[in-house]
C-alpha cells in the first residue's frame, strides 16, 4: 500500500533540503565568527574615552565590511529558495550585523570631523545600503533585512548604550550619558507606539525600560553631584523619577 | 562599503532626532499591524480547519468497510465540512502568496497536517491505498502549498486513525478489516489492514530526517515525537490480532479493548 518509490521521492526532497541547510549553516558559522570579532573590537568603546575613538571606529568598520561580504554569499546561495523557508537560520546574524552598524553610526556621530547631526540613528534603509541588501520587502521573495531584525538590533543597541552610560562615567566622560539619555528616550518613545503582539519582539522589548531606567539613574547621579557639564545640563531632561521599580 | 565612513543623508541635517525616529516607527507600526492581522487570520483559519478535519475523521471512523465507496450517510455528513475546509483554505490564498508562503508556514501547517490526516484516511478507506504527495497536493486549493514535511507528519497521524479503525472493527465484527480481493483472482483474499500498517511503518521509519536537527523549526523534532506514537499504534493492532487468534471465540460478545493512549 505505501509505495516505497513515493517515499524515495520524498526522501530525495528532504535530502535536497538538508543539503541546502548544510551549506547555509557553513556560511552562517563564518558570519558568526566575524560577528564575534566585530563585537570584540566594539567592546573597547567601554574603556576608551570618546575623544580617542576614531581608530577603533575605523577598525569596526573594517570588521563589518567582512560581515557584508559573507552576507553577500548568503544572499547568493539562498536566492534560489523561498526567503522565509530558511530565514530563521540566519536571522540572528542579520540582527547583530545591524546592531553593529547602528552602534557604530551612533558613536561616529560624536567623532571629530563628523558633519551630520549628533545622536544619529541609521534608518533601516541605510543599514540595508551599508549591508548591500534590500530592506522591508513585502512582495518580492528575496533576501532582505526585515523590520523585526532591525527593531531587535535597536533593542541590542539600547542595552549596549545603557552599559556605555555607566562606563563612560568611569572614564570621566560625563557628557556621554546625557547624549545617550536623550537618544534612548527617543528610541523608547518610538517603541512605545508599536502594537506588539506576544512574540520575540514583545519579549525582547521588555528590556528597554530597564535600560532607560539604568541610564536615567546615571544622569541622576551626575546631576545630583553637579557633574553634568553646564552647557548640556539644560538640554538634559529633568532628573529622573524616584528610584524604584519601573511600571511594567 | 561604498561611500564615506561617516555618511549621512541630506534630510538628516535639518531636523532634530526625535522627528526622525517617530515617522520611521510609524511605518514599522503599519507594517507590523498588517503582519499581525494576517498572522491572526491564518492562525484562526488553521484552527478551524483542524476542528473540521477532526469532525471528518470522527465520521470516517464509523465506516466498517475497506476499499469500498463510503456509505452515503458518511459522505453526506462529511461533504459540507470538506467544502468549508476548502473555502477556508481558499480564503487564505491572498495571504499566502510569494514571500508569505513560507513566512506563515508554521502558522498554517497544523491545519494542513490535520487535513492531510483526514483525506489520507478517507483515501485509504475508499481505495486501500496510501494517498500520494501529488494526490494530496491536488486536494488543496491552488495557491496553498503542501510541503513534504506536512505530508509526512500527516501520515504519521494517519497510522493512529488506522489503528482505531482496525481495533474498532475487530471489536464490533470480530475480524480484522480486509480489502477487496485482487481483481481477476478466483479465490484470492484482499490484503489485511495489518499488512498495510506494517508497510507504512517501514516506510516512515526509513525516512532520514536527522540532518535537520539543529534548526529552529525542525522536522526531526516533530518526527521523533510522532515516531514512538506511530510504533505503539502498529503494535496495538498486532497485539489485538494476537488476542483475537489465541482467544478467538472465547471473547464475550460486545467486549471492547482499551483504545486509550493512541
Amino acid at each position: 500500500m505505501a509505495s516505497p518509490i513515493e517515499f524515495e521521492q520524498i526522501q530525495a526532497k528532504l535530502d535536497e533540503d538538508s543539503q541546502v541547510r548544510e551549506e547555509i549553516r557553513n556560511i552562517v558559522q563564518t558570519l558568526e565568527r566575524q560577528a564575534r570579532s566585530t563585537e570584540s573590537i566594539l567592546s573597547r568603546v567601554h574603556s576608551i574615552p570618546q575623544a580617542n575613538l576614531s581608530e577603533t571606529l575605523n577598525e569596526v568598520y573594517g570588521a563589518i565590511s567582512k560581515q557584508r561580504e559573507t552576507i553577500a554569499q548568503l544572499n547568493e546561495l539562498t536566492s534560489e529558495h523561498p526567503y522565509y523557508k530558511y530565514n530563521q537560520m540566519w536571522s540572528k546574524r542579520m540582527e547583530t550585523a545591524s546592531f553593529h552598524l547602528v552602534l557604530w553610526g551612533f558613536l561616529c556621530s560624536y567623532a571629530k570631523g563628523f558633519n551630520g547631526p549628533e545622536g544619529m540613528l541609521y534608518p533601516i534603509e541605510e543599514i540595508g545600503r551599508l549591508l548591500g541588501i534590500p530592506v522591508m520587502l513585502k512582495e518580492t521573495d528575496a533576501f532582505h533585512l526585515t523590520i523585526e531584525e532591525y527593531l531587535l538590533s535597536l533593542i541590542l543597541l539600547i542595552d549596549e548604550l545603557a552599559r556605555l552610560a555607566v562606563n563612560s562615567v568611569t572614564l570621566g566622560d560625563y557628557q556621554v550619558p546625557l547624549q545617550i539619555s536623550q537618544f534612548v528616550k527617543d528610541l523608547h518613545a518610538g517603541f512605545q507606539i508599536l502594537n506588539l503582539k506576544n512574540d520575540t519582539l514583545r519579549r525582547r522589548s521588555d528590556s528597554i525600560k530597564y535600560s532607560v531606567k539604568k541610564i536615567e539613574d546615571v544622569v541622576y547621579d551626575l546631576s545630583l553631584r553637579n557633574l553634568v557639564p553646564r552647557a548640556t545640563q539644560e538640554a538634559a531632561q529633568a532628573p529622573p523619577t524616584e528610584q524604584g521599580t519601573m511600571p511594567d | 562599503m561604498a561611500g564615506s565612513k561617516h555618511p549621512h543623508s541630506d534630510d538628516e541635517t535639518a531636523a532634530p532626532p526625535i522627528s526622525l525616529f517617530i515617522p520611521m516607527f510609524e511605518t514599522f507600526r503599519r507594517e507590523l499591524d498588517e503582519h499581525h492581522d494576517r498572522r491572526e487570520r491564518i492562525v484562526k483559519a488553521a484552527r478551524d480547519i483542524t476542528a473540521l478535519s477532526k469532525k471528518m475523521i470522527f465520521s470516517l471512523q464509523r465506516v466498517r468497510t475497506l476499499s469500498h465507496p463510503l456509505p452515503p450517510a458518511v459522505t453526506k455528513e462529511n461533504h459540507p465540512w470538506q467544502s468549508q475546509i476548502i473555502s477556508l483554505f481558499a480564503s487564505l490564498t491572498p495571504d499566502l502568496q510569494g514571500l508569505n508562503v513560507f513566512r506563515y508556514q508554521r502558522n498554517i501547517s497544523g491545519g494542513i497536517q490535520e487535513y492531510i490526516e483526514a483525506i489520507s484516511f478517507q483515501h485509504y478507506l475508499e481505495t486501500q491505498q496510501l494517498i500520494t504527495f501529488s494526490e494530496a497536493q491536488a486536494k488543496l486549493p491552488p495557491g496553498i502549498k503542501l510541503t513534504e514535511d506536512d505530508y509526512v507528519l500527516g501520515l504519521f497521524d494517519l497510522v493512529g486513525e488506522l489503528m482505531r479503525f482496525a481495533i474498532t472493527s475487530m471489536a464490533t465484527t470480530g475480524a480484522l478489516p480486509r480489502g477487496a480481493p485482487p481483481e481477476g483472482g478466483d479465490d484470492g483474499e484482499g490484503r489485511e489492514i495489518l499488512t498495510d500498517l506494517r508497510s507504512l511503518r517501514t516506510c516512515l521509519e526509513s525516512l532520514y530526517t536527522t540532518s535537520r536537527g539543529t534548526d529552529f523549526i525542525s522536522l526531526k523534532r516533530d518526527v521523533e515525537k510522532k515516531m514512538e506514537v506511530m510504533r505503539t499504534c502498529v503494535e496495538k493492532v498486532e497485539i489485538a490480532v494476537y488476542g483475537m487468534i489465541i482467544r478467538g471465540g472465547e471473547r464475550p460478545k460486545g467486549w471492547v479493548p482499551d483504545l486509550g493512549g493512541g
